[in-house]
């Protein structure tokens, strides 16, 4: 194994831990508005999430950073060619991230209906939108000789783009009712085991039309270069899903659900890393064009000491979330420092 | 790419750069000083000193989560409008915002969790750590961004490899680049003098109101001891950083100090109307022989004029510029000069402060609390006129001597896409602005009302109607 397979591999983790780790932050807010009935209900929720997104949202700053690093000409070719998008998102994490510091500080329904909207609409914006990127690299961007794409925001708008977005959608929301599931207690936990459940057959469903889709629109999904294995990955993802559903049911647990749920996560990010391997950024122009874990990569050195601080300081961060999240114990407890 | 979609992309990224470092510079600073303010709490068991850390820290929160929102579009524009900058130096220049993300903000941001509403979970002493851990978490940022960017003052550590990519050939070399140690020196003890002058001016307003007010006097205290020590010794790093653009960075300092022609006892121009048309100052004030002196320690030394180092980093470089491709001088010129005046002013005001707390009359002095209360953002203006100059000064150059700005910028990015974002982007930056602004102004009168930071704890009140709101939301 050379140093470019073990940072592609090394990106899929940190997608992984960001689907993971601040994918359910997404999920809750997105819910925020659906679950939540009234002001308290919706700190509750809010506070379930409250001591932890900020640390989580840096696994979004940690992927950006990692693949300019690493992949410089795939984060050139996807941040350019996204530009449009790219802002949409920016704007839309801005948002989110000011709404839970700002939401509680003032005791009016109108400036807290406005922050939990925000909480909401940029939750599912986010989702959505990463699907809908995702789904089109998959399926290939016209990326030119200089590895350069001059697409419009639009043409992202398709039909696999669109479902990939629901994928994500209804993944992240189904994670973000799986925590819920596991972090609360009562009149809320019921209604999250419901839409876990709801959110778990969605993404079943979704994930099947993309599956279906991809014979068409993404080829290289069912021609990978791991041949039937490869093309056996996905069901992870209904696996993941199909434990939900269950688990959301039973009652028995208040940890097992969400733990499915990271398997769902698993099975999507396992089945995007081997559909694409070995490009990262496909073009629909020339196959000859398109950028892979060689021809995007840094230089041997660069990712060899990346390689050794990613070694070192992965472990340190999985020691501080550890330490935050047993703080504040399993079950929200409110107090006056609360949001 | 036609040049509109340039002067976009430009006016994008220092929009960006300015509204971004407007809050984190608060981060370290604010976060040093409640590490201090909670430290004593923790040893003396005052608890007027936790009042102060609560209060500051309500404070710290609005500042932080502004300043992460808006650091995420820093980091994502370098490939959205930069694009031919990030493939060309991504190698070298990504590492540093990876290593940044792992190992200084993933510390930062859990523990600032931690710190802000774990209050009633943690001890005190491990609540201290937690916000030790934020102070150097934010301080480790610092570090890492500092090292991007003065690497890309004096970029080292790199050979042009056959593609006519630079690739990295020395990490420590990167990391330790000429301009490193005094850059991160002189930024993170402004950030300082940020903190000090904030804490102060908070302070000084309470106490113009009610300067009976025991907390707040403790406030500008602990602020003025720490102020007096940074801001004397940011003259020096100033000085030091200065020496520095000396030795790497020619054509800058001509520009700082507007001197068009090379000369010995090459004078500080204190004053001037810099035109880069008649290249002269117009009516102006300088001291002669000053500027060899600051630059050689030598005042008949002579000092590199603006055209002289125009040639002489075009012959080191092998590059053809022109004078045309530099900036206008003036705002380098009145970027430094009131950076420079503004350092200047801020050690008179911490000493006489100082003076006047060792004589017991700080509190009742007006005059001087007004002064705090007028500078409590200056400090501010100074940091970002300093990356005006350091940014500004280092043009036509991204990474200098080695990759221009023209050369940088987002082949397929249009002039109207940027034009777009830009306009969404001030809307929400001043909408931002103005929240943050409002729930500052918010804080600051809850507790001249009467609020007090520690009544969540003591009040049995208030915990009988937590236990209410929490079964209501339970049933």
């Amino acid at each position: 194994m050379n140093l470019n397979i073990l940072w592609f591999i090394l990106l899929a983790v940190i997608i992984l831990g960001w689907s993971v780790m601040d994918g359910f932050d997404y999920g809750v807010g997105g819910l925020l508005k659906f679950i939540a009935k009234n002001d308290n209900e919706r700190r509750y929720v809010i506070n379930s999430i409250g001591p932890v997104w900020e640390g989580n949202q840096v696994w979004l700053i940690l992927g950006g950073g990692a693949v300019f690093a690493a992949f410089p000409f795939v984060y050139a070719a996807i941040f350019s060619g996204f530009y449009l998008a790219m802002m949409l998102v920016v704007w839309l994490i801005i948002f989110r991230a000011v709404s839970f510091e700002f939401r509680s500080r003032v005791e009016s329904t109108g400036w807290r209906n406005f922050w939990d909207s925000s909480i909401t609409v940029t939750g599912l914006g986010i989702a959505l939108l990463f699907g809908v990127a995702i789904a089109n690299i998959l399926m290939g961007i016209p990326l030119n000789k200089e590895h350069i794409d001059y697409q419009s925001l639009f043409s992202l708008l398709n039909i696999f783009g669109l479902v990939g977005g629901l994928i994500s959608l209804s993944m992240f929301l189904m994670h973000g009712s799986t925590y819920l599931i596991m972090k609360t207690e009562g009149g809320i936990q019921k209604r999250a085991r419901v839409f876990a459940s709801g959110f778990a057959y969605a993404y079943i469903i979704f994930t099947i039309l993309f599956l279906l889709l991809s014979l068409v629109f993404a080829q290289r999904l069912l021609n990978n270069s791991f041949g039937i294995i490869g093309d056996i990955v996905p069901i992870i993802m209904i696996i993941g899903g199909i434990g939900v559903i269950v688990s959301a049911k039973s009652l028995k647990s208040d940890i097992k659900p969400f733990a499915y749920s990271v398997l769902g996560i698993v099975g999507a990010v396992a089945s995007l890393a081997v559909g694409i391997f070995p490009d990262i950024v496909p073009s629909s122009i020339n196959p000859k064009y398109s950028l892979n874990i060689y021809n995007s990569a840094s230089n041997h050195l660069t990712l060899f000491v990346m390689l050794i601080a990613t070694i070192i300081g992965l472990p340190l961060v999985l020691i501080y979330a550890f330490y935050a999240y047993k703080k504040f114990g399993l079950k929200v407890k409110m107090d006056e420092s609360s949001y | 790419m036609d040049s509109l979609a340039l002067i976009l992309a430009r006016f994008q990224f220092g929009m960006t750069a300015f509204f971004h470092f407007i809050y984190p510079p608060l981060t370290i600073g604010l976060g040093v000083l409640l590490v201090i303010t909670e430290g004593i709490y923790v040893y003396s068991k005052n608890q007027d000193y936790l009042r102060i850390t609560r209060f500051f820290a309500k404070l710290f929160a609005i500042n932080f989560v502004v300043g992460v929102a808006t650091g995420i579009v820093m980091e994502f524009q370098f490939g959205t409008n930069w694009s031919q900058y990030s493939s060309y130096v991504g190698a070298i220049f990504g590492a540093p915002l990876a290593i940044e993300g792992l190992f200084a903000f993933f510390m930062e941001s859990i523990f600032v969790g931690v710190m802000l509403l774990g209050w009633n979970r943690l001890s005190p002493k491990a609540h201290w750590v937690s916000t030790i851990f934020v102070a150097i978490g934010s301080a480790l940022s610092g570090v890492w961004i500092l090292v991007a960017n003065s690497w890309m003052q004096t970029p080292r550590g790199y050979k042009i490899g056959l593609n006519g990519i630079p690739k990295m050939t020395n990490f420590w070399h990167v990391v330790f680049n000429p301009y490193f140690p005094f850059e991160f020196i002189h930024v993170i003890t402004g950030a300082w003098e940020y903190g000090a002058f904030f804490m102060a001016g908070v302070a000084s307003w309470f106490l113009i109101k009610n300067n009976k007010d025991m907390v707040m006097r403790k406030a500008l205290k602990i602020a003025v001891i720490v102020g007096v020590v940074v801001a004397c010794f940011q003259i020096v790093f100033g000085d030091i950083s200065a020496k520095e653009v000396v030795k790497y960075q020619p054509t800058k300092l001509a520009m700082m100090e507007a001197l068009w022609h090379s000369k010995r006892y090459a004078p500080e121009t204190l004053f001037a109307l810099p035109n880069n048309k008649t290249q002269s100052n117009g009516p102006h004030i300088a001291i002669p022989g000053l500027l060899s002196m600051l630059a050689y320690m030598n005042p008949a030394a002579k000092v590199m004029g603006f055209n002289k180092s125009i040639n002489y980093i075009n012959h080191k470089y092998d590059l053809k510029l022109t004078p045309a491709m530099f900036p206008p001088v003036w705002i380098v010129f009145w970027s430094f000069h009131i950076m420079m005046y503004l350092g200047f002013y801020f050690a008179a005001v911490m000493i006489i402060a100082l003076i006047l707390l060792l004589k017991n009359k700080l509190y009742d002095n007006r005059k001087i609390l007004k002064v705090f209360l007028f500078s409590t953002f200056l400090p501010l203006v100074a940091l970002e006129l300093g990356w005006f100059t350091t940014e500004i000064g280092r043009q036509p150059f991204t990474v200098y001597g080695l990759l221009t700005t023209v050369k940088s910028v987002s082949p397929n990015v249009s002039a109207s896409d940027v034009g777009l974002s830009i306009f969404m982007f001030i809307l929400i930056y001043i909408t931002l602005a103005s929240f943050a602004i409002f729930l500052f102004k918010k804080e600051l009168k809850e507790r001249l009302e009467g609020k007090d930071e520690l009544a969540g704890e003591v009040s049995n009140k208030a915990k009988a109607n937590a236990n209410a709101k929490a079964k209501e939301v339970l049933s």
